[in-house]
C-alpha cells in the first residue's frame, strides 16, 4: 500500500456530537465576531491616551524647547512606528485569514528588542555623567516607568485577542509586549532629559526587549484556544 | 452545500443548525487527520469533540469572510499535542501487580495489540498505518496533512505553527522515512500471502 492509496481512502464517519456540545447549541447566542482593523484602531487610541496620561502624571522633560526638532521628531516617529508595527502584525491576520501573522509579528518583535538598545547607545554617544549606583539608580527609575506605561496596551491586546490563537501564541505575545514596551520608550523620550548612551540604550530601550518577553511568558495563557 | 465561511458566519450568528452542517462538512476530514495522528478510534473521535467544544466555546475570534479551516485544523493540531504530552508523561503503565506490560505503549499511549485497524483492507492498512507510526509525530503530522490530505506546505505550517521551510524539511524526511518503512514492509507482505 502506497501513501497514494492511504490518500484515497473515504474519510471516516465522525460520532454524533457530544451530549455537552448539543447542551452549549441548544441555548446558542449570537457573538460579536473580532474585527481586527477595529480593534487595531481601539489599541492604539486607547495606549497613546494611557501613554499621554502617564506623561502627564511623569511630567514632560523640562529642556523640551531646547531639543533640536528634527531630533525630536524623528525619535518619537521611531518609538511610534516601534509601538505600531508589532501592534498591527500582532493583531491583524492577512486578507482571508483568521490568526494574526505570528511569525512576522515574532521577528518584529525581536528587531525591535535589540533595535532600540543599539540604537540608544549608537544615538545618544554623550558621555556618562552619573557612575555607579546613581546610574543604576537613574536607570531603574526609567526602566520601572517605562514598563509602567507597558500594562495597558498588553492588557488591551490580550483582551482583543482572547482565545484565538491555538499556535503561536507566544510569538504574538511578544509582539504585543515589544509594541507596549515602545509605547513606554516614547514616553520615556519625551519624559527623561538624560542623553548617555548607556542610560538611553540600557534603560529606555531594553523596556522594550523586557515587555516583550514578560508579554511571551504571560499573555499566551489568555490568548491560547484553550 | 454551503461553504465553511458561510456555515461559520451563520454559526456566530446564532445559527445551530449551520453549526451542525459546518459539523457535516469538517468532521469527517479532521477525524481522518486526528486518526492517523492518534492511531485509535476512540482516542481519535474524544479530540474531534474536544476540538468542536473549543471551536464552539472560541468562536467569538471568527474574523467574519476569512476561512475557518486552518483555525479548526490547528485547534485540532494542539488539542492532539497536548493530549500526547498527557499520555507521554502516563506513558509507562504498570499492571495491578505492578508488573510493566509486555507490548510497549506508543505515542497515544495506546499499547500496540489494542490499535483500532478496523478500516479497509486490514493487513495492507495495518502496514501502511504502522509504518506511518513510526514517524516522529511532527514527520507524521508533515506527511499526513501535505500527502494524505492534500494541503498545500503553507497551510500545513500553518495549521503546525511553524514556518514553510520546516515544514519542507518536515515532509520531506518523513516521506523518506515512510518509503523505506514501506519498502521493508513489502516484501514481508508478499511472502505472507505466498505462503
Amino acid at each position: 500500500m502506497s501513501l497514494d492509496d492511504l490518500s484515497k481512502l473515504p474519510p471516516p464517519a465522525p460520532p454524533p456530537l457530544s451530549a455537552l456540545l448539543e447542551a452549549e447549541l441548544s441555548h446558542l447566542a449570537p457573538v460579536a465576531t473580532r474585527r481586527p482593523m477595529r480593534q487595531l484602531a481601539l489599541l492604539i487610541a486607547i495606549s497613546l491616551a494611557y501613554g499621554a496620561g502617564v506623561l502627564a502624571m511623569i511630567a514632560v522633560r523640562g529642556d523640551l524647547h531646547e531639543l533640536p526638532m528634527g531630533w525630536l521628531v524623528g525619535a518619537g516617529l521611531t518609538w511610534l512606528l516601534g509601538f505600531v508595527v508589532p501592534a498591527y502584525l500582532a493583531t491583524v491576520p492577512r486578507t482571508g485569514a483568521m490568526m494574526p501573522r505570528w511569525k512576522p509579528a515574532g521577528i518584529a518583535s525581536v528587531l525591535a528588542s535589540v533595535a532600540f538598545i543599539v540604537l540608544g547607545l549608537s544615538i545618544h554617544p554623550a558621555a556618562s555623567t552619573s557612575h555607579g549606583w546613581d546610574l543604576v539608580w537613574r536607570g531603574y527609575g526609567c526602566f520601572g516607568t517605562g514598563l509602567a506605561a507597558a500594562i495597558v496596551p498588553v492588557v488591551v491586546g490580550a483582551i482583543a485577542l482572547r482565545r484565538a490563537l491555538p499556535v503561536g501564541s507566544r510569538w504574538v505575545a511578544a509582539a504585543l509586549g515589544a509594541s507596549a514596551g515602545s509605547l513606554g520608550g516614547l514616553v520615556l523620550h519625551l519624559h527623561c532629559p538624560v542623553i548617555e548612551g548607556l542610560h538611553v540604550g540600557l534603560a529606555h530601550g531594553a523596556v522594550v526587549g523586557a515587555a516583550a518577553l514578560l508579554a511571551a511568558l504571560l499573555v499566551p495563557r489568555a490568548i491560547d484556544v484553550r | 452545500m454551503a461553504d465553511a465561511r458561510d456555515l461559520m458566519q451563520r454559526y456566530c450568528d446564532g445559527d445551530a443548525g449551520a453549526f451542525r452542517e459546518l459539523y457535516a462538512l469538517v468532521a469527517p476530514r479532521l477525524l481522518g487527520y486526528l486518526l492517523k495522528m492518534a492511531r485509535e478510534r476512540a482516542l481519535a473521535d474524544d479530540l474531534l469533540q474536544q476540538t468542536f467544544l473549543k471551536v464552539h466555546r472560541a468562536r467569538a475570534a471568527y474574523v467574519r469572510g476569512a476561512d475557518p479551516l486552518p483555525w479548526i485544523y490547528s485547534i485540532a493540531h494542539r488539542t492532539f499535542i497536548d493530549e500526547a504530552r498527557k499520555h507521554k508523561r502516563a506513558v509507562v503503565r504498570v499492571d495491578e501487580g505492578g508488573e510493566l506490560p509486555e507490548v510497549a505503549a506508543a505515542l497515544t499511549g495506546e499499547s500496540a495489540d489494542r490499535r483500532d485497524d478496523s478500516r479497509g483492507d486490514p493487513e495492507l492498512m495495518s502496514a501502511a498505518l504502522d509504518a506511518l507510526a513510526e514517524l516522529p509525530a511532527q514527520q507524521r503530522e508533515a506527511v499526513v496533512l501535505t500527502k494524505l490530505d492534500g494541503k498545500s506546505v503553507a497551510e500545513a505550517a500553518e495549521i503546525a505553527g511553524t514556518t514553510v521551510g520546516a515544514m519542507k524539511v518536515r515532509a520531506h524526511r518523513g516521506y523518506e522515512a515512510l518509503r523505506k518503512l514501506l519498502g521493508k514492509a513489502a516484501p514481508k507482505k508478499v511472502q505472507g500471502g505466498a505462503a
